[in-house]
């Protein structure tokens, strides 16, 4: 009776261990893992990139799914929270791997959780694109299944600091501080290095920890008077640190950020003192975009994500978009349809190697070799500038649809 | 050395901001002998509220507070005895039960908010948070942020009237009592249920409170309370558990550190200088600066 026992609960437990694998072996629609920061410090931009990935998959759905030889395979988010932490992100990937046997993973937000997520998808060689992390150190870890739609800071930083070096007197002194993320770091790394290429004075370089207190650093700011503020930091704290300016009562002649200006939660938050704000980005509304896939060009996308969401789309959510649609051209180049096999996706990052293609988003061209090493390099770096509630391409001059407005108008003159 | 006065009124200011937040949870800590890891999220519950009502009826935010606080601790009382269930339990540790409780609160408080308030930053706008006095000698100059000002006056205000509900009312003689003896308070009439339920109803009602200056400062968001729970902590630790008197000057040491350390040093190490600190004297004074803790 024990044994018939024992015997009766190992086919269970092997029924139960082959289950999954028939399922998956009959799947007629892609599984696509998604890791992002749903809860914790980075839940901001963690949602924001998961509107992203939802309206391309609702979009792909609407028009029946992906096409594979004449028929439309339908595609299936199952979502990862990273919960803003690292090992968290690692964990997501591992369960998506391992458990749910995604396809191929659209990437988390921040660069720190994609360097913890990227060796475990290496491990189990399955592709990811992220749609938001921008760290140049993602890149230099020249990992294969790994990709990403926003170019790294290191590639794009430069742009608003040239925007201001060319203007006419340009800033001769800045002050560059990042909070202490490798996102963060890195972006200010970036300014400094653009700031020491333009010939402008940096008087003061440090990183400070995330989430600090900046008013009395801003005292320093107050005493050293550089003509330029420049700050790589997360959504939270580029508010805080335009507020602490406010306090101490200190207007540099521009104040610096990067891709968070764009985020529609700065404005909302800070209303007329966003105004006059710099940044950097890769995607506007109404950047000059005309795309093949899905989206016509960047008002169409904009129009739709308005609609689905109530809120305006920002370079995130739409480099998460376009993550979806680089996947959806490569599985539509290799011919590959649900579920992929090993040898499927690694025929799947051959094909995104390869792939060149226009999109609402811009032209999608993943480095294959270098320090951007599939990072995407077909986009042009912006310089953006809060202008009447909206960012607006100040910068560079062929791209530019205002003047830059400088130097700042006054925090009491608002 | 032009911006030492600068560096000692900031010091004085983050200070402020340390007491607003940590002198409800002394409180609460010293009568009930419970670690409310949900402060944090009190004080976001707070700050949100703050910055619906403000929107809602266009009154500027800081004329609120006292609506905040009734609204907080009635939400304190009424909730209290449920801590008071846990803490009361016969079976297993009760204070540990406690401790998870309070645990588990905070993260449903933060899922809570993140569901109802979505997951963008805001701020509370108020006609405070811009202006600033600024004075100037020579080469040296001090800029008083009037927001920060505000809420210095408020912890100073609310550490007064703590003090002197504690030392000139009766129901401060009930929770003094209770704090010191829970048993022999019992046999002197006094309800530990209903003074709790009070205390918390304060303590909760304080926090919330603080969450609107706060929200004045900073930006806010539904995840914002993990880090006002650890410095709250930290404070309260520092002062010495429990033991009221010792916030203020905990809070001020922990506001110079910062400070000095973001004007004349790496800011990159000042968290690191704030536990280094607090953990050199606990090791001196495990009760805290004073040695008055529990």
């Amino acid at each position: 009776m024990k044994s018939a026992f024992a015997i009766m609960s190992w086919m269970l437990v092997a029924l139960f261990l082959v289950l999954p694998q028939t399922a998956a072996a009959q799947r007629d629609y892609y599984k696509v893992g998604v890791i992002t920061s749903l809860s914790g410090d980075l839940a901001t931009g963690g949602n924001v990139t998961k509107r992203g990935y939802d309206l391309w998959a609702q979009t792909v759905n609407a028009a029946g799914g992906i096409e594979i030889d004449g028929r439309k395979y339908k595609v299936e988010l199952v979502y990862g929270d990273a919960q803003s932490k690292p090992d968290q992100g690692a964990s997501a990937a591992e369960r998506l791997a391992t458990q749910e046997k995604v396809d191929f993973v659209l990437g988390p937000y921040s660069s720190g959780v994609t360097l913890a997520a990227a060796p475990v998808l290496e491990k189990y060689k399955i592709p990811m694109i992220t749609g938001s992390a921008e760290s140049p150190m993602i890149w230099l870890q020249k990992f294969y299944y790994t990709f990403g739609t926003i170019p790294p800071v290191n590639y794009t930083g430069a742009s608003p600091v040239e925007t201001l070096a060319a203007l006419d007197p340009p800033p001769k002194s800045a002050m560059i501080l990042g909070s202490n993320d490798t996102f963060s770091k890195a972006t200010a790394e970036a300014f400094q290095e653009a700031a020491k290429q333009a010939g402008i004075e940096i008087k003061k370089f440090n990183i400070v920890p995330a989430g600090q207190d900046l008013m009395s650093f801003m005292s320093v700011a107050k005493a050293l008077k550089p003509d330029l503020v420049a700050f790589g930091g997360h959504d939270e704290e580029l508010i805080n640190l335009v507020k602490a300016l406010l306090q101490i009562n200190y207007t540099p002649k521009a104040l610096l950020m990067h891709y968070g200006v764009t985020e529609p939660a700065f404005v909302e938050a800070l209303a007329k003192n966003a105004e006059q704000v710099y940044g950097a980005s890769v995607w506007t509304e109404t950047v000059h975009a005309k795309g093949d896939y899905l989206w016509a060009d960047a008002a169409a996308y904009a129009k739709d994500a308005e609609a689905a969401f109530k809120v305006p789309a920002d370079y995130t959510q739409a480099g998460s978009t376009a993550a979806g649609i680089a996947f959806m051209a490569a599985l539509g180049q290799i011919k590959a349809a649900p579920p992929l096999d090993e040898a499927e996706r690694e025929a799947l990052v051959k094909a995104l190697e390869k792939l060149d293609i226009q999109t609402f988003y811009g032209r999608l061209k993943f480095a294959e070799e270098g320090q951007f090493y599939h990072a995407n390099i077909g986009l042009s770096p912006l310089t953006v500038q809060i202008q009447g509630g909206k960012p607006v391409i100040v910068g560079p001059p062929s791209e530019a649809q205002s003047t830059p407005q400088y130097p700042m108008t006054p925090w009491e003159k608002r | 050395m032009l911006l030492l006065p600068q560096a000692l009124v900031d010091g004085l200011l983050i200070g402020g901001i340390y007491i607003t937040i940590a002198i409800g949870f002394s409180l609460a800590y010293g009568v009930m002998h419970i670690i409310d890891f949900a402060v944090g999220e009190w004080i976001m519950l707070g700050a949100f509220l703050g910055l619906y009502l403000s929107q809602w009826t266009q009154v500027e935010p800081l004329l609120l507070l006292p609506v905040v606080f009734v609204v907080f601790a009635v939400l304190g009382y009424l909730f209290q005895p449920v801590i008071h269930r846990v803490l009361s339990g016969k079976k297993g540790n009760p204070l540990l039960m406690a401790l998870v409780f309070t645990f588990g609160l905070a993260i449903a408080f933060k899922g809570l908010g993140l569901t109802v308030f979505g997951f963008f930053s805001r701020s509370i706008p108020s006609a405070m948070a811009a202006d600033s006095f600024t004075f100037v000698r020579g080469d040296f100059f001090v800029t008083i942020p009037v927001i920060r000002l505000i809420g210095l006056a408020y912890a100073i205000a609310v550490t007064l009237a703590l003090s002197w509900i504690l030392k000139r009312t009766d129901f401060g003689l009930a929770v003094q009592a209770l704090a010191q003896n829970k048993e022999a308070a019992g046999l002197m009439g006094i309800s530990a249920k209903r003074t709790n339920s009070w205390v918390y109803g304060i303590y909760v009602g304080i926090s919330a409170m603080s969450g609107v200056l706060i929200g004045c400062m900073f930006s806010i968001s539904a995840q914002m309370g993990g880090k006002y729970t650890v410095f709250s902590f930290f404070v309260v630790v520092l002062a010495g558990m429990g033991f009221l008197a010792g916030v203020p000057w905990a809070a001020f040491l922990l506001g110079m550190v910062q400070s000095f350390f973001l004007i004349y040093f790496d800011p990159g190490y000042t968290l690191l200088a704030v536990f280094i600190i607090l953990y050199a004297v606990l090791l001196i004074s495990p009760k805290g600066l004073f040695g008055k803790g529990v």
